[in-house]
This record gives structure tokens, C-alpha cells and sequence, in this order.
């Protein structure tokens, strides 16, 4: 390889082009991040419906039910994130690029989580307050869902590439990426509702912990399921 | 080795070769585990007979676990040397292991209804358990879940791996959240200091469903090959009977 110097230079100018590309297509469909929006506004809504509007009901479920929102939500709108891009050929021409096909998942997902997530941290304080929670608890909630949902995002990430041009969709999106959300969940929920009042608790870390391994290993199976899927697709 | 069975007809011959003492060893551990597990063992002094449906639970937990491992092997296999049989092996095998997982948790509910007076608890290990059937569920509606079969080979097995490397980050989190959430007194772990008696059915049971889930897997592997050929022959067949581009328009 003789261009190895140069590469890092064309990966760096790629990966912003990237960036910038998937940052103008989110915000001209914006529309679609604000279904997304409105999609966990009315899960978190049902609750109470369901549940009765009992304050001393509703309190205790406040946090499980923003995280089951949150989640559902965050994947909710996988299911089209790389169609179009193998579609139209994109992706082959990513596979052709100094850009790494992980980059490109990676940059995916980031701009993904910036355009779905931001706004529902956003909003999740007052869907917080309607439940009856504390406002000295919105802290520790916001934060562990702020990477609570950035590890959704990376599971969102594997399922899609793995499912892309399979039938089943949503459904089976969700069935692949669920189970393995276990750790999300339950680390995020305890994390959202520290018992000693501190911020940083060992629940957080563990989190953390998880987004980090998924952080290293989801670009890398994305990038291998994309490029069969692009294979299959281009031949 | 693994490069000799890249050779479906090899692994064929070898496979029949295997089949039938595999198969009686199966029955002949299962029918004598089977014997003394519900007849000839005495029933556990504080659980009554409802002891006996351990040597059914115990050997079908393993089987489960024991084939989510397989699995992740043969993904990293597949992934790795794209090994065809490694491919064959993950779907023969993901049913078998999602039927034993399904298993544990039935013959783990009839246990639970006597012992525990519910038939199903929130415990650490039972929640494990049904995560880990939902993950065979995942890999087989992978493998399946697209037009032309073999193109969900890669997808499934990059699952597989993925497995490999969540579902003890899975298994712990669960235990992390069960001692939290509720006292783990409602097991026994590791209290059962097994009586003599109790552990000759028990290795019986689990060397037998060892040797009927290898029998069910070479079974299954076998029939996919034979499909897979049937398959060319017809698209073979299809196309000296059709001129390629004679077909209807």
C-alpha cells in the first residue's frame, strides 16, 4: 500500500463529507425525526391512559415507562437507515472511498442520535413532570438516557445492517435487537433512579461500560452485513 | 480436519457413519437415565417426587446454553474461514437449541408451580433463560427472514457472534438486577449437594440428551444439505428443459 499516508488525510475530508451529507438529508426530512417525537410522546401517554391517572400509580412507573418509550422509539426508526443509501448505490460507493464502511456506520448513527434522540431528551423532562416526577431527578434521568440511547442507537445500528434487505422490517429488527437491550435497560433504569442521590453511581459506569463495548463492535458488524448487502445488491 | 469436511459429500459419508451409534447410545443413556431418574431413584425428602423433573431441566438448561455456544462458534467459523458447514450447522442447530431452551422454561414452570406456589418467578436465571430463547428466535427469523435462503447466512452468523459477546453482558446485568430487586432465597444455588443416587440418573440424562442433540443436529444438517441439493438439481434440471431467455415473458 503506497497511498497510506495520504489515505488518513482522504479519510478525514470522506468522513466530513459524510457527516455533512447525512446532517443536510436528516434536516430536510426532519419531518420523519419529528414522527419519531410524536411516536414517543404518545407511547409515554398510553401509560397513564392505561393505568389510571392515580398520581401514587403513576410515580413509581414514571422512569421504566420514559425508558420503554425511549426505546421503542429509538428503534422505530431504523428500519429505512441504510435502504435508500444501498439503493441508490451509495454504499458502493462508500465500499469504493477511502472511507471505511465502519466510518460510515458510525457517522450514521451519530447524526441519527443527534436528529431522533436530542429532541426526546429534550421533551423528556416535561413528559417526566406530567408523570409526577421530582425535578431533582431529571439530572440522573436525562443523563443516563442521554447514553442509554446512544447505545439503542449502536443496537439500532447492528440490527439494521444485519436486516438490511430482509422481510420482516420493524418486527424483526426488534426481535434481533431487544433481547440483547437487556443491559441497556436495566443498567439505564437504575441509573435514572440513584438511591443516594449522587449522579455518577456504579449503575452509570456500567452503562458507560456497555455503550463502550458497543461503541467498539457495532460499526464493525454493520460494516461486515453492509458489505454483503452491497455485494449481493451489486452483483 | 475442518478443511476435509468443507466437503458436503464427505461430511455425508461421515455423518452416516456416526448416525446410527450415536443414536443408539442416545437411547440406550436416555431409557437408563430415564429409568432411574423416575423409578428407581428415591424422591428428594423435601420436594417430593416433584425431584424427578430435574433430570428433564437440568440436562435441557445445558443443552440450551451448551448451543448458544455451539452457535457462536459456528458464526465465527462461518464469518472467519467462511467455512459452508459452519453455515449448515448454525441453522440445523438454532432450533434444536431454541426447542431446549423452551424446554427449561416449561419443565421449569411445572417445577415452579409445587415448589415455589407460582409458575413463573422473576428469578435471575429464569429471566436469563428467556432472553436467551428470544436470541434463538432472533437468529433463526434471521437466517430465514430473507428471499433467497443463503443470503441470510452471513446476517445470522454475524448474530451469532454478536450473541457471543452480549449474552453474558446480558446474563450479568440480570443478576445484577434480581439481587436488587428481590432476595435470591427462592433457589437453591449450589445447596443441592447431590446424593449418589440422585447423580448417577442425572449424568445418565445429561450424557444422553448430549448424544440426541448431536443425533437431532447431524440429523437436521443432513436433510439442509440434501435440500440444498435438491435445489441445484431442480435450477439445473429448470434450465436444460427452459433455453435460457425461452422462458414466459
Amino acid at each position: 500500500m503506497t497511498g497510506r499516508k495520504m489515505n488518513t488525510g482522504n479519510i478525514k475530508s470522506s468522513l466530513g463529507a459524510q457527516i455533512r451529507r447525512d446532517i443536510a438529508l436528516g434536516w430536510r426530512g426532519r419531518g420523519q425525526a419529528l414522527v419519531m417525537l410524536g411516536f414517543f410522546l404518545i407511547i409515554i401517554t398510553l401509560f397513564p391512559l392505561a393505568a389510571g391517572p392515580d398520581e401514587a400509580q403513576l410515580r413509581p412507573i414514571a422512569i421504566p415507562v420514559i425508558w420503554i418509550a425511549a426505546m421503542l422509539a429509538s428503534l422505530a426508526g431504523f428500519t429505512r437507515i441504510f435502504a435508500d443509501d444501498v439503493a441508490c448505490g451509495w454504499v458502493d460507493q462508500v465500499a469504493l472511498s477511502p472511507l471505511p464502511l465502519a466510518l460510515y456506520a458510525l457517522a450514521r448513527a451519530a447524526v441519527h442520535w443527534a436528529l431522533t434522540a436530542l429532541p426526546m431528551l429534550v421533551v423528556t423532562p416535561l413528559m417526566g413532570l406530567m408523570l409526577y416526577l421530582e425535578p431533582v431527578g431529571m439530572p440522573p434521568l436525562l443523563l443516563a438516557l442521554a447514553l442509554g440511547t446512544m447505545a439503542m442507537t449502536l443496537l439500532g445500528l447492528i440490527g439494521a445492517a444485519l436486516t438490511e434487505g430482509a422481510r420482516g422490517g420493524t418486527g424483526l429488527l426488534a426481535v434481533l435487537v431487544l433481547p440483547l437491550a437487556v443491559p441497556v435497560l436495566i443498567f439505564g433504569v437504575l441509573a435514572s433512579a440513584p438511591a443516594d442521590g449522587g449522579i455518577v453511581t456504579p449503575h452509570l459506569m456500567l452503562l458507560g461500560a456497555v455503550l463502550l463495548v458497543l461503541l467498539a463492535l457495532a460499526p464493525l458488524v454493520a460494516a461486515m452485513a453492509l458489505a454483503e448487502a452491497e455485494a449481493e445488491t451489486g452483483a | 480436519m475442518f478443511d476435509y469436511l468443507a466437503n458436503p459429500t464427505r461430511f455425508m459419508r461421515l455423518a452416516d457413519r456416526l448416525l446410527l451409534p450415536l443414536a443408539l447410545l442416545a437411547t440406550g443413556l436416555l431409557a437408563a437415565g430415564l429409568y432411574y431418574g423416575l423409578l428407581a431413584s428415591p424422591a428428594d425428602y423435601q420436594q417430593g417426587e416433584t425431584v424427578r423433573i430435574m433430570y428433564v431441566h437440568v440436562p435441557a438448561a445445558w443443552l440450551a446454553s451448551l448451543g448458544y455456544v455451539a452457535l457462536g462458534l459456528c458464526g465465527l467459523f462461518y464469518i472467519v474461514w467462511r467455512h459452508p458447514l459452519a453455515d449448515v450447522a448454525l441453522r440445523a442447530m438454532a432450533p434444536v437449541g431454541a426447542m431446549f431452551a423452551f424446554l427449561t422454561l416449561v419443565t421449569g414452570a411445572f417445577w415452579g408451580k409445587p415448589m415455589w406456589g407460582a409458575w413463573w418467578v422473576w428469578d435471575a436465571r429464569l429471566t436469563s433463560m428467556l432472553v436467551l430463547f428470544f436470541f434463538y428466535l432472533g437468529v433463526i427469523a434471521l437466517a430465514n427472514g430473507f428471499d433467497q435462503p443463503e443470503r441470510g447466512s452471513r446476517p445470522a452468523a454475524l448474530l451469532a457472534l454478536v450473541g457471543m459477546i452480549n449474552v453474558p453482558i446480558v446474563k450479568f446485568s440480570v443478576d445484577w438486577w434480581n439481587t436488587l430487586h428481590q432476595p435470591a432465597s427462592l433457589i437453591r444455588s449450589g445447596g443441592v449437594s447431590i446424593d449418589p443416587a440422585m447423580l448417577t440418573p442425572l449424568l445418565l440424562m445429561l450424557a444422553g440428551t448430549h448424544c440426541y442433540f448431536a443425533v437431532i443436529v447431524i440429523l437436521r444438517m443432513k436433510s439442509i444439505l440434501t435440500e440444498r441439493r435438491i435445489v441445484t438439481m431442480q435450477l439445473r434440471h429448470a434450465a436444460t428443459v427452459t433455453p435460457p431467455g425461452g422462458g414466459t415473458g
